[in-house]
């Protein structure tokens, strides 16, 4: 077994209100940043065990849509490490 | 396939997207005189739905108790409004969010809560307390944890940035919420002296219908009609996008509404709740017997590429709609920017009672709103009368006869999850910001101090399932007799009672039977109490693969006491006090015991009736006793410290919860406590302990029972209902024989309440592995 | 003779605002209150009380959103200038992220909100705020926050020892701040801030009155 690095990037739905995004954005605007938009996401490292890329790989997108994202409000991307 | 085979197709699934049926097409046809089309078709959908058209119940609920010298606003408005004199009135309401909380707890649970708060405020009221009545399946239910979880966390997560505490709740366990939980949130709002109560009726040829708050996004689209349907396996597919509560939003939309209020700058407001726009407009239209011109592309949009019957449906939270003199507009577009947020000129006001949609200058429809307000149809489902179910000559059976058994079944009691700690579920909630709360999660009554008068108000929800799985018109009735005994025994006059119907899916003839038996039984408690019904909802469908809940009616009744100093606590406050038993015995049933312990094919056992009146008789004389004695009193004699109302598993653990709290131990003497329960003289009396009797309260107090008798007379109780049964004493809970010739062991008891009151705090964590606090380090 | 007059700071989203300034007024001074859009002449304070609540949302970081308003412009003014200011659970969330007090507050040990009364004990003496308090008294008052644990590295938390600004400590930790830590002050003793709630605790039925001693500095 080898250990595989993992990025995932978890991001609320587009078509979801992104409630701290607005807050946010909303902010640096008031204080005249030139912010077109702003949206706030989460980014997890995961290091998973697994005999090669491939299996580690749908291991990590198994795990990020069971649990690391609420697949019903967000999305989820997985990049290698 | 002919042209008309192909139409008839096409029909019908349109009317399977927009949820209607044959009988309800042919009725929109009627009236409009010709085919629906375009929007049209999402507005009958939506406007038509259970969920805002009542049509299966809107034929009972005509006949609810509802009117009193006291009530202001009730039924048709946001929510039901009491006058408390001294011009303090307040606002409250009861609302369901039971499907969306089974499908994502979290957001269904903090938009449940916001829902509820802005039918508060939007008539002017401040929002001064959150209840919650929660309904769960088992602990080791699939996801129910997950549920919990979320729930719990959801109506924190809203109440407590909003800034409004949560000061009382109820959270009940059984199987037939496994597919089904049921999330109820109750708000109440103050409007103090000089605080006008705003409506939501539309006004003024030539006003604005201004849009307030968020901007508009595709959350919930078809929510309302969705909520009218029953769970099936595919539901989880046909979802809508999930509304999104956003309580910061709320909070600042709370401040610039009150402001806007107060500055009179508005003429109505009505804040967008179930199908959004749609209903707020049509119905703000034709509650004022106006037209309104409505564009819809100048509604502010989250995404560009929303369609009209999106902006139409749309559910997105924290939203208003106001109708504004135009003098007026610049004033509040200004307050609102102040809060960070957006006010826009949609639409106004016209004199013929029209509804006007436009699409970029495009008439998208013209159509009447009473069509879709008021001529949705009425259905007068089947149902059959109420007969009385479940009666048995005796309810024994429920424990066993020794010490031991007295011990076990305390045990069983205190760590089940009916019985156990909610401790875990308060501290998440915010009970004390605002300053004003005198009593919190930890009482029976959640209590808060009116600023200017000083007076409390008392916040109490009702309905336990266990006594509408016995029998609907008993449950019903004891949905507000139960909680206006536990005001009443806190010094509180029951004023109004709001409710929250939950029940099947009512084309099945005993859903509806059930539902129209509670209803009967409220309406007997309500009328007797003079506490009428002021506002709520009814949420059917909650069946998931045919199967149904228990029917729940779940309520929240208001009162109100002329101070909060001497207030009686729910546990035993100090040693050496006599502890009385004051009885109104009408109703024996195996109770919860029965159920914990029961083979699960006996069901629930009783026998006797409810007597709403006597019950009434009861509650005014009780109160009276309480009202102005306790422990902060200045009067040192007479003094009630602690009472409480005795309900799940009977009085063995109504004794048990009131001693371990404070670790204040109780002496029971068995022969008194068996004379004072005649009735119960049949069974043997570790059973009496765990039978439940409707009613008995428990009352802690330093006086003799002559003194409280006397007292109790004088207010027109019966003394003869007053019974000392034992006194608080040391750190055990003892039956005593009580008789120095009887050294027959069985039915005493001797129990440190330490160990009592371990599986009391881990009968939570046991029931829930992944849900408990770390607490110290 | 006058009154002190004592700034009540608002934020959007602040929700302990109404609790506060009631309180102070009970205390014996004159609340004012003071928006967050806008810059003030803090000559004019005797103090400033930064409230309690979730100003914007805690999104982000609790306080981090807040501690960017213009008024802490002038916040910031004043406690150079030495005027007594007092975070109150998210007012002080907002000190510590506008860098007036040290450390942060990060998410309790239990990952939850917690609303409970707890019982604390003041260490330091620095602060006007309680300062009738010997050290060593015992305080009962609410908490009531979800990101309420104090954090800082070994090297801060011993200049903090070492210049007497732990102000309260925790009898039983709740939420697993470093050293029990409730309260601190900034090197000057004349900002403070603490996680607990004295504003609930000014009346005998709202379970106790020890809030009344940390506030009641006027009379």
């Amino acid at each position: 077994m080898k250990e595989f690095l993992f990025g995932v990037t978890v991001m609320p739905r587009r078509e979801v209100l992104d409630t701290q995004g607005r807050a946010v954005e909303e902010t640096l605007q008031r204080e005249g940043e030139p912010v077109v938009s702003c949206r706030v996401g989460r980014f997890i490292e995961l290091k998973v065990k697994a005999e090669n890329d491939a299996s580690a790989l749908t291991m990590a997108n198994k795990i990020s849509e069971s649990l690391l994202a609420n697949t019903l409000i967000e999305t989820f991307e997985v990049r290698r490490g | 396939m002919g042209q008309d085979q192909r139409d008839n197709k096409e029909l019908q699934e349109k009317l399977k997207h927009y949820r209607l049926n044959e009988s309800e097409h042919r009725r929109i046809a009627g009236l409009l005189g010709r085919e629906p089309q375009g929007v049209e078709w999402a507005l009958f959908s939506a406007m038509w739905s259970e969920h805002c058209s009542y049509k299966s119940s809107r034929v009972h609920l005509k006949g609810l108790f509802n009117k009193s010298e006291r009530v202001l606003q009730s039924f048709g408005e946001n929510a039901g409004v009491v006058d408390l004199g001294d011009g303090e009135r307040v606002a409250f309401k009861i609302e369901s969010h039971n499907h969306p909380s089974f499908i994502e707890p979290y957001q269904g649970a903090t938009t449940g809560v916001g829902g509820i708060l802005r039918d508060i405020f939007t008539m002017g009221a401040r929002p001064i307390a959150v209840a919650d009545y929660l309904c769960f399946g088992r602990p080791q239910a699939e996801r129910m944890e997950k549920i919990v979880d979320g729930v719990v966390r959801g109506i924190g997560g809203y109440g407590n940035p909003v800034g409004v505490p949560t000061i009382t709740g109820q959270t009940e366990f059984d199987p037939s919420y496994d597919k089904n939980v049921l999330v109820n949130a109750m708000a109440v709002g103050l409007f103090r002296k000089g605080e006008k109560v705003f409506l939501s009726k539309a006004k003024g040829v030539g006003n604005l219908v201004v849009y307030a708050g968020a901007k508009t996004g595709r959350d919930g689209v078809h929510g309302a009609s969705m909520a009218s349907e029953s769970f099936g396996k595919d539901s989880e597919k046909k979802r809508p996008t999930i509304q999104i509560g956003d309580p910061f939003f709320e909070k600042l939309l709370i401040e610039a509404c009150l402001e806007v209020m107060e500055q009179d700058l508005v003429v109505a407001i009505q804040d967008m709740g179930a199908a959004g726009l749609t209903s707020s407009s049509f119905e703000m239209a034709s509650k004022g017997g106006v037209g309104f011109n409505l564009h819809l592309d100048r509604v502010p949009l989250r995404e560009s590429t929303l369609q009209p019957e999106d902006i139409l449906l749309s559910e997105s939270q924290e939203r208003m709609l106001m109708v504004v003199e135009p003098a007026k507009l610049s004033n509040v577009e200004a307050l609102f920017k102040r809060w960070g947020l957006e006010a826009v000129a949609i639409g106004e006001v016209t004199a013929k009672k029209t509804m006007k949609l436009f699409w970029k200058g495009d008439l998208l429809t013209e159509i009447d709103p009473e069509l879709l307000t008021e001529h949705a149809p009425m259905y007068e489902r089947p149902f059959e009368p109420w007969t009385p179910s479940n009666r048995v000559a005796s309810v024994a059976d429920i424990a066993g006869e020794s010490a031991a058994d007295i011990r076990a079944s305390l045990r069983t009691a205190l760590s089940s999850p009916q019985g156990c700690s909610r401790e875990f579920i308060f501290r998440q909630y915010d009970g004390h910001v605002g300053a004003s709360t005198a009593a919190d999660c930890h009482e029976s009554v959640g209590v808060i101090r009116l600023k200017d008068s000083g007076r409390g108000l008392g916040i109490v929800l009702g309905c336990r399932p266990q006594m509408m799985r016995l029998d609907a018109r008993e449950g019903g009735l004891d949905a507000v007799a139960f909680p206006a005994l536990e005001l009443a025994a806190k010094g509180f006059e029951p004023l109004a009672v709001t409710d929250c119907l939950n029940f099947g899916n009512p084309e099945r003839v005993p859903v509806m039977s059930s539902f129209v038996a509670a209803l009967s039984g409220l309406n007997e408690i309500c009328e007797s109490l003079v506490a009428p019904i002021i506002s709520g909802n009814v949420s059917f469908y909650n069946e998931t693969e045919g199967r149904g809940i228990t029917p729940t009616p779940s309520t929240g009744v208001v009162g109100l006491r002329p101070t909060v100093t001497s207030l009686p606590k729910s546990d035993f406050v100090h040693e050496g006090e006599n502890v009385f038993l004051l009885r109104l015995p009408q109703l024996w049933t195996s109770g919860a015991m029965g159920e914990v312990t029961g083979p699960e094919s006996t069901g629930p056992r009783a026998f006797g009736t409810l007597n709403g009146k006597e019950i009434a008789a009861l509650v005014t004389s009780l109160r009276k006793l309480t009202e102005g004695v306790g422990p902060h009193s200045p009067a040192t004699e007479n003094t009630i410290s602690a009472t409480r109302v005795v309900g799940k598993f009977g009085l063995g653990y109504a004794l048990a919860r009131m001693a371990i709290s404070k670790n204040i131990g109780v002496r029971l003497s068995r022969s008194a406590t068996q004379a004072a329960r005649p009735d119960l003289a049949k069974m043997s009396f570790a059973e009496s302990l765990f039978c439940e009797v409707s009613y008995e309260v428990l009352i802690s107090s330093t006086e003799s029972l002559e003194a409280l008798r006397n007292r109790f007379a004088s207010h027109g109780g019966d003394p003869r209902s007053l019974h000392l049964i034992g006194t608080t004493h040391g750190h055990r809970f003892v039956i005593e024989s009580g008789s120095s010739s009887d050294t027959d062991p069985e039915g005493t008891l001797d129990v440190n309440l330490l160990e009592l009151k371990m599986d009391y705090d881990s009968g939570w964590s046991s029931a829930f592995k992944n849900l408990s606090f770390e607490r110290q380090y | 003779m006058a009154k002190a007059k004592v700034g009540v700071v608002r934020f959007p989203g602040t929700n302990c605002d109404r609790d506060v300034f009631e309180a102070v007024g009970l205390s014996g001074a004159e609340p004012i209150w003071l928006w967050h859009e806008d810059l003030f002449d803090s000559a004019q304070f005797s103090a400033l009380i930064l409230p309690g609540g979730f100003s914007y949302g805690d999104y982000l970081r609790s306080g981090a959103l807040a501690a960017r308003a213009v008024a802490m412009k002038s916040v910031r003014e004043a406690a150079v200038r030495g005027t007594p200011i007092l975070g109150i659970c998210n007012g002080f969330q907002i000190l510590c992220e506008a860098r007036l007090l040290p450390g942060a507050l990060v998410r309790n040990t239990g990952r939850r909100f917690i609303d409970s009364w707890v019982d604390l004990k003041k260490v330091g003496s620095r602060t006007v705020f309680g300062g009738s308090l010997p050290s060593g008294s015992g305080i009962r008052i609410p908490i009531a926050h979800a990101d309420g644990r104090f954090v800082i590295d070994d090297s801060g938390l011993n200049e903090l020892r070492d210049r007497d600004q732990i102000w309260l400590e925790y009898q039983a930790n709740p939420n697993g701040s470093i050293a029990a830590i409730a309260g601190v002050t900034n090197e000057n003793g004349n900002v403070a801030g603490l996680m607990p709630h004295p504003e609930r605790a000014f009346h005998e039925w709202m379970g106790g009155t020890d809030g009344r001693r940390l506030l009641e500095i006027w009379s």
